[in-house]
């Protein structure tokens, strides 16, 4: 692969493979942890979105968060003290493992498998494209003896060769 | 009352059916009367349709608690303008609505003037006449805005009526000037992909496989594509102001619904280009006008089915298998058509290099449209796990931005790449001459971004690439206004101006890159930024947060027919300097669920958001206070892609058709 290709290629790839997640602070608060879990309350909403004015889900679950900090529980150890008790549904987002890496991997694949498909198609059209313009140049100079040939035949048809 | 609007209804479809079969018949049997009686009938159902639309206004307007819907949606108390925007507010009305602008489409297509494409017209009419029946039959049997209230039909709310002599209302969240607009909006975009789609559709039957199609739909597409796009901003603007979680996009299967088709469509209008400019993509541009469409439906199945939870979901229907089957059968049909034509779409594609404008473009439309897969594929993957392992799962925010941040992150460096790579072919040497100053520009903001402490890693980058593709763009502008200062004397503004009008799709396209950029830059600030804390204060109490003391004042409470107000005073102050007050509030609705208003004091640097979260009976009031940097610029993103999207429709001076000459042979 030639040099700018590989440059192209090599950005489009590290910025599909950059994870974008807000750099995280040393130590979790409640808020990021409610960033992470859904309100089991039926809003389907994070947790830190839930606007119900009254919502005993929310406030129990941000109180255990709080608790649970406090105790000195790391952000995973507390997320899967949720997990255990509601289920994988109170996670925001699946977790990477299992059959939900299809959901995390599929997006990445298809693109990638999409951007060889471009190069492979891209590249059979530059090959076609390069036939085609050999084909304009050899054309043209056929072009210049069917010119002179024309112009013979228009002699000959005269009264013979003059 | 109500029977005038459900015969109306009944006629339309009658006349949608028969203009549908006579447009086809009358244009293959070559039958020029058949074909004018199908367009009189296309317009007769126009008219019936707006008859119906017009007899549930009125029963809005006046109040008619017989009609069920009008019972549902108003009440007496409630303004001119939510009670015609209740004409959306519901599902049947909504439906209804839908109708009425395909019907209006169909009408407007019929009677534009045409120099080209005038032979498509016929099918891709009978197409929309499909369409429109298929909403015809839905209204009349399925989900009736005009079903009459009785104790069978619905004995709670006919109960309600009997006990208040008044209906229920509009839920007090839908009271709000995005709610009138937004719905609508959504709907016109949504709707108008129904054109572009009929005459893809026109194209593939009548074998005019030439770029006749394109042309005729370029100026649809985009006016359904700004739609689509305005009415997704003002969306999140209604949910930021209205819904007082303090954000503006939860990657709800509903939103998600009206984003998809809008990158689908962002794809097919830059691979139209190519189709144009170069012959190219025939098949490709087939297909994503067709997936287009069909998720615009989609939206709609996953409104008004209720097979995903969503906050935006009118109440579980009988419409979902309708939609379903509708959705199959033209996903299905049409790209069976697209394959037997699949002859008349090839291509003879050539390009001389790897690198080059095309190249760029093919990476766009694969971006655009893995976005859109994405999204698909997380909307509903819950489905797919219950039905896979069994288990109910969430995808919610954390996976859309993480999966999607890179992808659109790759698609707006694109915006700059492109435009600094020529069409055809692109040299070693013009690429370094091109890229060299842009991505100066970019380092030299992230080093300065990063003096101002900016840490967060991508963030810097994010916003070096939009300053990169910024300048890729403001020096496009002012190479060609150059060139024109130099080439008619024109002072630089002037020069700048002609050379807008003078091309304004393109120009246009410009200005929406950079709507883009500013909402990119408006997303990143609000995400990375943001910050919140959460209070309870007694009144006289203050809390500070980023530079700003807030002091809470107290609270009042007003009464109305359908609602108590409480409404907290906090006033404000930045560096010792009053600067204003906020007055968060809490409706409590006779008939609804307590509502949030949110107090923001909004500047082109940050947004101070105040949510009145609760009190109790001694005066303790908990506020959540949030500052998001920049959110504004999202706004005015969506502002400048409004203007965009009009520079770039804004249309051309007809021109009068050229005489044939022998010297010219009519070309």
């Amino acid at each position: 692969m030639r040099p700018k290709k590989l440059f192209i290629v090599l950005i489009l790839i590290s910025l599909v493979l950059l994870p974008v997640t807000p750099a995280s602070a040393d130590e979790a608060t409640v808020s990021d942890i409610a960033k992470e879990l859904i309100c089991q309350c039926g809003c389907d909403m994070v947790l830190s979105a839930c606007n119900h004015l009254v919502c005993d889900w929310r406030d129990t679950m941000l109180a255990s968060i709080e608790d649970q900090i406090a105790q000195g529980k790391s952000k995973e150890q507390i997320i899967q003290s949720f997990v255990d008790l509601y289920g994988e549904s109170v996670l925001a987002s699946p977790p990477k493992k299992g059959f939900n890496l299809v959901v995390w991997i599929l997006p990445f694949a298809a693109i990638l498998g999409g951007g060889v498909v471009i190069y492979l198609t891209v590249k059979a059209w530059v090959r076609r494209g390069r036939q085609s313009a050999t084909i304009s140049k050899a054309e043209k100079g056929d072009e210049k003896y069917r010119k002179r040939l024309e112009k013979e035949l228009e002699d000959f048809s005269g009264d013979g060769f003059r | 009352m109500a029977d005038i609007g459900y015969i109306a209804l009944l006629l339309a479809l009658v006349a949608s059916i028969y203009a549908a079969i006579s447009f086809i018949f009358g244009v293959r049997g070559r039958h020029p009367a058949l074909v004018d009686s199908a367009r009189n009938s296309l317009l007769a159902a126009s008219g019936l349709v707006s008859i119906s639309v017009a007899t549930l206004l009125y029963a809005l307007i006046t109040h008619d608690f017989q009609i069920e819907y009008v019972a549902n949606y108003t009440s007496s108390d409630m303004s001119l303008p939510y009670l015609i925007s209740a004409l959306w507010a519901g599902n049947t009305g909504s439906l209804l609505f839908w109708a009425w602008l395909i019907s209006i489409f169909a009408a407007v297509v019929l009677l534009q003037k045409r120099d080209i494409g005038k032979e498509l017209v016929p099918y891709a009419s009978a197409i929309i006449m499909v369409t429109q029946a298929f909403f015809l039959i839905l209204l009349l049997w399925v989900a009736n805005p005009f079903q009459e209230l009785s104790y069978t039909v619905n004995p709670q709310l006919f109960n309600y009526v009997q006990a208040n002599v008044d209906g229920v209302g509009l839920n007090p969240m839908l009271e709000n000037l995005g709610m009138i607009i937004h719905p609508p909006t959504l709907l016109i975009g949504y709707v108008g992909f129904t054109v572009p789609f009929a005459f893809a559709i026109a194209a593939l039957l009548s074998r005019r496989l030439s770029d006749e199609w394109l042309i005729t739909i370029r100026r649809w597409t985009i006016i359904a594509w700004l739609f689509l796009g305005v009415g997704n901003i003002l969306g999140a603007w209604w949910a930021y102001v209205e819904l007082g979680w303090g954000g503006y996009w939860a990657w709800d299967p509903v939103e998600n619904a009206g984003f998809m088709p809008w990158l689908v469509a962002t794809a097919f209008l830059h691979s139209i280009m190519m189709q144009r400019r170069r012959g190219m993509l025939k098949v490709w541009n087939m297909v994503l006008i067709i997936l287009t469409f069909t998720l615009a439906i989609f939206g709609t199945f996953l409104t008004r089915s209720g097979i995903l939870s969503s906050v935006h979901t009118f109440s579980e229907s009988a419409l979902g298998p309708f939609f379903l089957a509708f959705l199959g059968v033209t996903l299905f049909g049409s790209l069976v058509l697209v394959f037997y034509r699949r002859n008349g779409l090839k291509s003879e594609a050539e390009m001389e290099s790897l690198v080059s404008r095309e190249s760029t473009f093919l990476l766009n439309n694969l971006l655009l449209v893995g976005a859109a897969f994405t999204i698909f594929l997380g909307t509903v993957f819950p489905l797919i796990s219950e039905w896979v392992r069994g288990v109910k799962i969430s995808v919610g925010p954390p996976f859309f931005n993480q999966v999607n941040g890179p992808i659109f992150l790759a698609a707006i460096l694109l915006t700059g790449i492109c435009a600094l790579i020529g069409w055809r072919r692109a040299s070693t040497k013009n690429l370094a001459r091109n890229f060299l100053w842009p991505l100066v520009v970019a380092l030299v903001l992230g080093i300065v971004l990063f003096i101002l402490g900016v840490r967060q890693w991508y963030a810097l980058v994010v916003l070096s690439v939009c300053s990169f593709v910024l300048y890729t763009i403001f020096y496009e502008w002012f190479r060609g206004a150059r060139a024109r200062h130099r080439m008619k004397a024109e002072n630089y503004l002037k020069a700048f101006f002609g050379l807008v009008w003078a091309n304004r799709p393109r120009y246009g396209g410009y200005i929406v890159h950079i709507a883009i950029i500013l909402i990119a830059i408006g997303v990143v600030g609000s995400y990375f930024y943001s910050m919140e804390k959460e209070v309870i204060l007694m009144p006289g109490e203050e809390m500070t947060i980023e530079g700003y003391t807030l002091t809470y004042e107290g609270m009042v409470s007003s009464q109305t027919e359908s609602r108590i107000t409480y409404t907290a005073t906090l006033s404000v102050h930045n560096k010792g300097k009053l600067i204003g007050q906020l007055v968060p509030e809490k409706y409590f609705h006779r008939a609804y669920p307590a509502v949030t208003e949110v107090a923001i004091r909004s500047t082109l640097v940050e947004d101070l958001y105040v949510i009145l979260v609760g009190w109790d009976e001694v005066g303790a009031t908990a506020f959540k206070v949030l500052i998001n940097p920049v959110i504004k610029w999202i706004w005015i993103g969506g502002a400048v892609l409004l203007l965009g999207g009009l520079v770039a429709l804004w249309p051309e001076r007809r021109r009068p058709p050229a005489i044939e000459t022998p010297e010219t042979g009519g070309k």
